[in-house]
C-alpha cells in the first residue's frame, strides 16, 4: 500500500458523502430490478421498483448510511417526479380524445372505487387499532405515486409512507387483479383495464397494457382521472374535516 | 429532446406558480398536468417533442419514486409493529377497489357489440 493514499475507509466516507454514490446505487438497483423483471417474463411480483427498494434499503442498513445522506444524492432523481406528473397529461389526453362518450360512467366508477380504497384501508387499520400516521398514509395510496406524494404533503400524511403503500398497492393489484375480475364476472377488456388503473395506478396500468391494448388505454385513463380528481378533492375534504 | 424537456419544465413551473399564488390546495405538478391537458386539447394533438420526452420519462416512472420510497427504512419499527394490520388493509383495500370499480362499470354500461372480452 502506498503511504500517500488515504486508508480505504476514508475513501468510502468520501464516496458515500457525494451525490454520486446515491445516484449510482439507485440506478444500479433499478436496472438490476428491470433485468430481473424481464427475465421472469414480466411477472408482476418481480416488480423492479420493489426489488430496487429492498436492495437499497438493505445497502443503507448494512452500510449504516443514514437515509438523509442517501437522499442528498438521490434527490436529483426525485426532482424529476414533478416533470413526470406533468407528463401524465399525455396518456390522459390520448385516452380522453378516444373515449369521451363513456365519461359519465367512468367518472362514477372511479369515484366509487376511490372511496372504497380509502374506506377499506383506513377502516381495517382502525378496526385493528393501528397507528394514526399509518392511516393517513393509506389515504392517497391508490393514486399514482408522484401525485399521491403531493396529496400526502397537503393532508399532513407522510409522503414516504404514502409512496411505499402506493408501490405495494400497485404490485398487489397487478398480481391479484385477474382473480378478482374473474370472480366478479367482469369480462369486457375496457372494464377490466379501467378497474386496474383506478385501483393499482401505474403498476396496474403497465400490467393491463401487457395483457390487452384496450385494457391498457382504459387503465391509463383510470389512473389519470383518479390522480387528478384526488389531487383536487382530497385536500379539500381534509380541510373541511379539520 | 432538450426542447421537449424545456416545454414540460415550463408547464411544471407555471403549475408551481399557480399552486403557490392561486390555488395552494392543488400540488404544482398536478396544476401543470391539467394545464398541459388543456394545451393539448387546444392543439388537437401531442407535439412530437413533448411526446418523445414525456414518453421516455413515463416509461421509467418507477425509478423516480425510489428515492422517496427508500425512506421506508425510517418507518420499519412502526411497520413491523403493525405488520398484520397494514398487510390486511393493503390487500383488502385493493381487492375491494378493483371489485367495486369493475362492478359499477358492468352494472351501468350495457355491453356494446364492438367490445372485446376476455375469454
Amino acid at each position: 500500500m502506498r503511504p500517500d493514499l488515504p486508508p480505504i475507509h476514508e475513501i468510502w466516507v468520501y464516496l458515500a458523502g457525494s451525490p454520486l454514490f446515491a445516484l449510482v446505487l439507485t440506478l444500479a438497483a433499478y436496472s438490476f430490478g428491470l433485468s430481473l423483471y424481464e427475465r421472469t417474463g414480466k411477472h408482476p411480483l418481480a416488480n423492479p421498483v420493489l426489488i430496487a427498494l429492498i436492495l437499497i434499503a438493505g445497502t443503507l442498513t448494512v452500510g449504516e448510511i443514514p437515509y438523509q445522506k442517501y437522499f442528498e444524492g438521490a434527490q436529483f432523481v426525485h426532482f424529476l417526479l414533478g416533470t413526470a406528473t406533468v407528463s401524465l397529461a399525455i396518456p390522459i389526453y390520448k385516452g380522453l380524445s378516444s373515449l369521451q362518450e363513456r365519461m359519465g360512467i367512468l367518472l362514477m366508477a372511479m369515484t366509487a372505487g376511490g372511496l372504497t380504497s380509502i374506506a377499506v384501508a383506513v377502516g381495517v387499520l382502525h378496526l385493528m387499532g393501528s397507528d394514526d400516521s399509518l392511516m393517513q398514509g393509506m389515504v392517497a395510496k391508490s393514486v399514482t405515486a408522484p401525485i399521491a406524494m403531493g396529496i400526502a404533503e397537503r393532508i399532513q400524511a407522510s409522503p414516504t409512507l404514502t409512496a411505499v403503500f402506493a408501490v405495494t398497492t400497485g404490485v398487489l393489484g397487478a398480481v391479484l387483479g385477474r382473480f378478482v375480475l374473474n370472480a366478479a364476472g367482469v369480462t369486457a377488456w375496457w372494464q377490466r383495464g379501467f378497474a386496474l388503473g383506478v385501483a393499482a395506478h401505474g403498476i396496474g396500468t403497465s400490467r393491463a397494457l401487457s395483457v390487452h391494448p384496450v385494457a391498457g388505454t382504459y387503465a391509463s385513463l383510470g389512473m389519470g382521472m383518479h390522480g387528478v380528481v384526488s389531487a383536487i378533492v382530497l385536500p379539500l375534504i381534509f380541510r373541511v374535516m379539520l | 429532446m432538450i426542447n421537449g424537456f424545456l416545454q414540460l419544465l415550463i408547464f411544471q413551473a407555471i403549475g408551481e406558480l399557480m399552486s403557490k399564488f392561486l390555488i395552494p390546495l392543488i400540488p404544482g405538478p398536478v396544476a401543470g398536468l391539467v394545464l398541459l391537458v388543456m394545451f393539448l386539447k387546444w392543439r388537437g394533438a401531442v407535439p412530437q417533442k413533448i411526446d418523445l420526452v414525456g414518453g421516455a420519462i413515463l416509461q421509467h416512472l418507477g425509478l423516480l419514486f425510489i428515492p422517496a420510497s427508500v425512506g421506508v427504512v425510517m418507518f420499519l419499527p412502526l411497520l413491523q409493529e403493525h405488520l398484520m394490520a397494514v398487510s390486511m388493509a393493503l390487500i383488502l383495500s385493493v381487492v375491494a377497489t378493483i371489485w367495486v370499480t369493475a362492478i359499477v362499470l358492468k352494472f351501468f354500461d350495457a355491453n356494446r357489440q364492438g367490445d372485446e372480452h376476455a375469454s
